[in-house]
Order: structure tokens, then C-alpha cells, then sequence
């Protein structure tokens, strides 16, 4: 693991494609120790990552492994799931949106190592950002702790009834290991937010959306647990997100913004709904991104994913990635004549 | 020609009977296949699996907090999150004059995977002390579960 060929090659942004990439690592320049790695080259490992990635067979070909299969895993320290042990997405939500309709936010988590044993006493730092029609809030963190069952349960009450909410959670065991969570009320999507660099990029999603959107304020969460606000948008930061518009929808470079390890953008933004969405006028509304899918809670998995039980070397180290500590796995064994 | 029928009847059921022959063989081959292990390598990836998380703990700072405080469970979980779940480990804390100072155990996994390995490996890491000199050897052993 060293930083590969040009020492900044997951950074490169736009015209990012795999040929730029002469000699294959994924640690940081900017640290002193291979142990700490990039997350814009990580996340040119994200298969479907809009601003491109690197696929199996080039990463193959830099490394010299023809003859040779790998898989390489990134394992967070301990999983944060809804209490019934289920993924938390879209469809299975920690919050009981019964409350918010009483302008208060509940959320439970469960805390365990990745056999399933229940973590006590893991701090959780929660903090929600919410918007109604024309409002836009922000509660100060409130801390829990697990139970013996690795449970971790809290209430905060709102200013006002949300119509869209995030809740950033930042859970931490012993001091050492620490994993953000996202997960909300958010039932349109009209950007995708992208992190290379010092630059943040919002992409039009997969599914499209015809809307006019006004970017508002962009704040970031990093690892040692601080919201920060990062920009006020002005007259001129709006864009629409229907047919005909680029791919990319705004773009804008702050200056070391990298070396403060932002995890998760929180950004506020103002849209028209398209017609048929079920939402009518201006709606402020908030998003978040763009990590969750990467340096969640799950394993992160690149490369062939089933080694065989004989014959395969695996090397493991622990790694820090946007300041949060993870084992990354190599698996290496001879491709099957 | 009935006579050429058995005949033909014959090579099918010899092909049949050829074909268990290999599979059988093979599963045989299979089962008592011994894969050469490497123990020196074994041993030796923990031993820098382990190196490498004390030391990494200790440049967070996190590992003399730990040690000074005699925080041995938070020293227990810290060690949990950043080994592989595969990997158990025994810790024992000495000052100077090899007297152990952990009155509780820093361990995690399976006793009888220590006495029965063949691959266990040893880490020995030296702090100089928190506030004051006030040296402690930490002896980590690991051991793949």
C-alpha cells in the first residue's frame, strides 16, 4: 500500500478516467504513514461512483497480478443497525416518523461487533437537521449511551413539524473507533452530492427529476463530531435538474477542505417539485451525502468476492480512512487454470 | 445383432461405472489433500497485525490513557474494534519487575484456542509512562480463532 502513480490520482477532477493512473495504492499523500488511506482514491473503488471509478481488471494489470484473482474488503470496526438487526436504508428507518408529526424526532440504534454481539456503553452523538416548507433548523448534538444490548435510544424535540429530516450519527467505542450514520426523512432526490478533492459536486441522479433548485447553505460533519458551516450560496448558485441540463449540476472548490476529514455534507437547498410529485411551491429541503454508501456500516467489498477455502493469502491491517479507523483485508490466491 | 446390443448395453455401463471410479477418486484425493501451511508466516502476520494496532493506539494516545488509567475494559473494547474479529487476543500488563498489574483480564476469545494452536504470537510493547516516568510492558499474544 503506498500512494501509487500520480501521487494524487483519485483526486483528479473532472476528466477523471482509469489511464491516468500509472502505479496502483491507495494511501494518502498528505500522511506521513501508509496506514492512512485516501478517500477520494476509496472511493474510486465505488462501483456506480458518478465522477468514475477504477475497475477490477485495470487495478489487476497496475498491481502485475495476471494469473492472480483478489478481493480487497474494508470492515468497519462494529455495525450500527436498527434495533431488529436490519440494514438501515430507505426502507427501514431508526426514526418512529409516528412522533414527528409532534414536532419531536425518536430514534434507536443497535450497536454490535460484526458477530452480532451487543457493544455496551458506545457513545452516540446525534444530530438532527430539518426543514419544513420555509424553515431550516439545526438541534445542538445530543449524546446517548448503549445499553447492555448495544441499544442506543434518544429523543430530541423540534422547533416545528419537519417535512424533511437528517440525522447525522457519529458512534464511538472506546474512544478509538468511530462510525457516522445518516439516515432521515427525505422522500425526493433531486441531487447526487460528490466529494474529490477540495471540490463538491452535485450530480444529477440516476432517476430524474425536472426541478429548480436553489443551493442555500452547505455545512460538513467530520470525524471528531463537528457540524461546520462551509457556504452560503448566493444569487447566482442555482440550477435546474430536468432533461437537457449537464450531468454535472454545480460545482465549487474550497481550499483545504480535504485535510479537515468532512464525512458527510449536509446541504440546504430551496427546489420547485416537478409536477406529479405530490409536493407543490418552494420547499427547503435538506441532503446529505455522500459517504453512506461507502463508509457505512456494511463490509465495502472490491475485487473477485469468493476466495477460495485453500491456497488463499490474506493480509489484514487496521486503516484510517476520513479519520475513522477500519480493517482492510487482501485476499490473493492463483486464478483456476 | 441382439449380440452387438449387449455389447453396446456393456460399454455404457462400463463408461458409468468408469465415471465413479474418477469421481470417487477425486473426492478420495480431495479429502485427504494436505494444503502446506506456513506457520513462520502466520505467526509472523500477527505479530505485525498486532504491533501495528498498539502502535496505533498509542500515537491516538489512547493506549497510555488506557494503561495509566487501569481502564482495562475500555482497553479490552478498544483492542476488540481494531483487530479482526478473527483474531483473539490475551494482554497482560507488567511493570519493571514482571509484576502484573491488569487485575482483570484484557482478553478476548476462546482460552483453548491459546493452548491448541500451534501459531500463537507474541507482542511485546514498551510505554515510558503518562505524566511521569513510570514504564510498563504490555505482552499482546494473538491467536487466529
Amino acid at each position: 500500500m503506498d500512494t501509487g502513480e500520480p501521487v494524487n490520482w483519485g483526486s483528479v477532477d473532472p476528466n477523471w478516467s482509469p489511464e491516468i493512473v500509472k502505479r496502483f495504492g491507495l494511501a494518502s499523500a498528505s500522511a506521513s504513514t501508509f496506514y492512512v488511506l485516501d478517500p477520494d482514491k476509496v472511493q474510486r473503488l465505488v462501483e456506480g461512483n458518478p465522477l468514475g471509478g477504477i475497475n477490477y481488471t485495470v487495478v489487476k494489470e497496475l498491481l502485475g497480478l495476471e494469473g492472480y484473482e483478489f478481493s480487497f474488503r474494508i470492515i468497519p470496526p462494529f455495525n450500527v443497525t436498527n434495533v431488529d438487526g436490519t440494514k438501515i436504508d430507505d426502507n427501514h428507518s431508526p426514526i418512529n416518523e409516528t412522533l414527528l408529526e409532534e414536532k419531536v424526532l425518536q430514534y434507536a440504534v443497535k450497536v454490535c461487533y460484526p458477530n452480532g454481539e451487543p457493544i455496551p456503553n458506545a457513545v452516540i452523538e446525534a444530530v438532527v437537521v430539518y426543514t419544513d416548507k420555509s424553515n431550516f433548523a439545526i438541534e445542538s448534538p445530543k449524546f446517548t449511551t448503549t445499553d447492555s444490548m448495544g441499544i442506543g435510544r434518544d429523543t430530541i424535540n423540534l422547533d416545528f413539524k419537519p417535512s424533511h429530516v437528517t440525522v447525522i450519527l457519529r458512534v464511538s467505542v472506546a474512544d478509538v473507533a468511530t462510525l457516522v450514520v445518516t439516515f432521515g426523512k427525505n422522500p425526493l432526490r433531486f441531487v447526487d452530492i460528490n466529494a474529490v478533492g477540495d471540490s463538491i459536486v452535485l450530480t444529477r441522479p440516476k432517476n430524474k427529476t425536472n426541478a429548480e433548485v436553489k443551493l442555500h447553505k452547505i455545512y460538513f460533519f467530520s470525524a471528531d463530531g463537528t457540524l461546520v458551516s462551509l457556504y452560503n450560496g448566493t444569487k447566482d448558485d442555482h440550477f435546474n435538474t430536468g432533461e437537457g441540463s449537464p450531468f454535472r449540476l454545480w460545482n465549487k472548490t474550497f481550499p483545504c477542505l480535504k485535510s479537515r476529514n468532512p464525512v458527510v455534507f449536509v446541504i440546504n437547498i430551496e427546489t420547485v417539485p416537478p409536477k406529479g410529485s405530490g409536493e407543490h411551491g418552494n420547499q427547503e429541503m435538506v441532503i446529505a451525502g455522500p459517504y453512506q454508501n461507502l463508509l457505512g456500516y456494511t463490509v465495502f467489498q472490491y475485487g473477485s468476492s469468493s476466495p477460495p477455502e485453500r491456497g488463499a493469502v490474506s493480509l489484514r491491517r487496521s486503516v484510517i480512512i476520513s479519520g475513522m479507523t477500519y480493517t482492510a483485508e487482501l485476499t490473493l490466491w492463483k486464478e483456476s487454470p | 445383432m441382439k449380440g452387438n446390443n449387449a455389447k453396446g448395453q456393456m460399454r455404457v455401463v462400463e463408461v458409468i461405472l468408469a465415471s465413479f471410479v474418477i469421481i470417487f477418486a477425486l473426492s478420495f484425493v480431495n479429502i485427504f489433500a494436505v494444503t502446506p501451511t506456513s506457520p513462520k508466516y502466520e505467526v509472523t502476520e500477527l505479530e505485525k497485525l498486532g504491533y501495528n494496532v498498539l502502535h496505533d493506539l498509542d500515537k491516538q494516545g489512547l493506549l497510555p490513557h488506557f494503561v495509566y488509567s487501569e481502564d482495562w475494559n475500555n482497553l479490552t473494547a478498544a483492542l476488540r474494534v481494531s483487530l479482526p474479529m478473527d483474531v483473539y487476543f490475551n494482554l497482560t500488563v507488567y511493570d519493571l519487575n514482571r509484576t502484573q498489574i491488569n487485575d482483570a483480564p484484557i482478553f478476548y476469545g476462546d482460552a483453548s484456542a491459546f493452548e491448541n494452536s500451534k501459531n500463537v504470537a507474541s507482542v511485546t510493547y514498551g510505554l515510558v509512562g503518562h505524566d511521569s516516568y513510570n514504564p510498563r510492558i504490555l505482552v499482546l499474544q494473538l491467536v487466529r480463532g
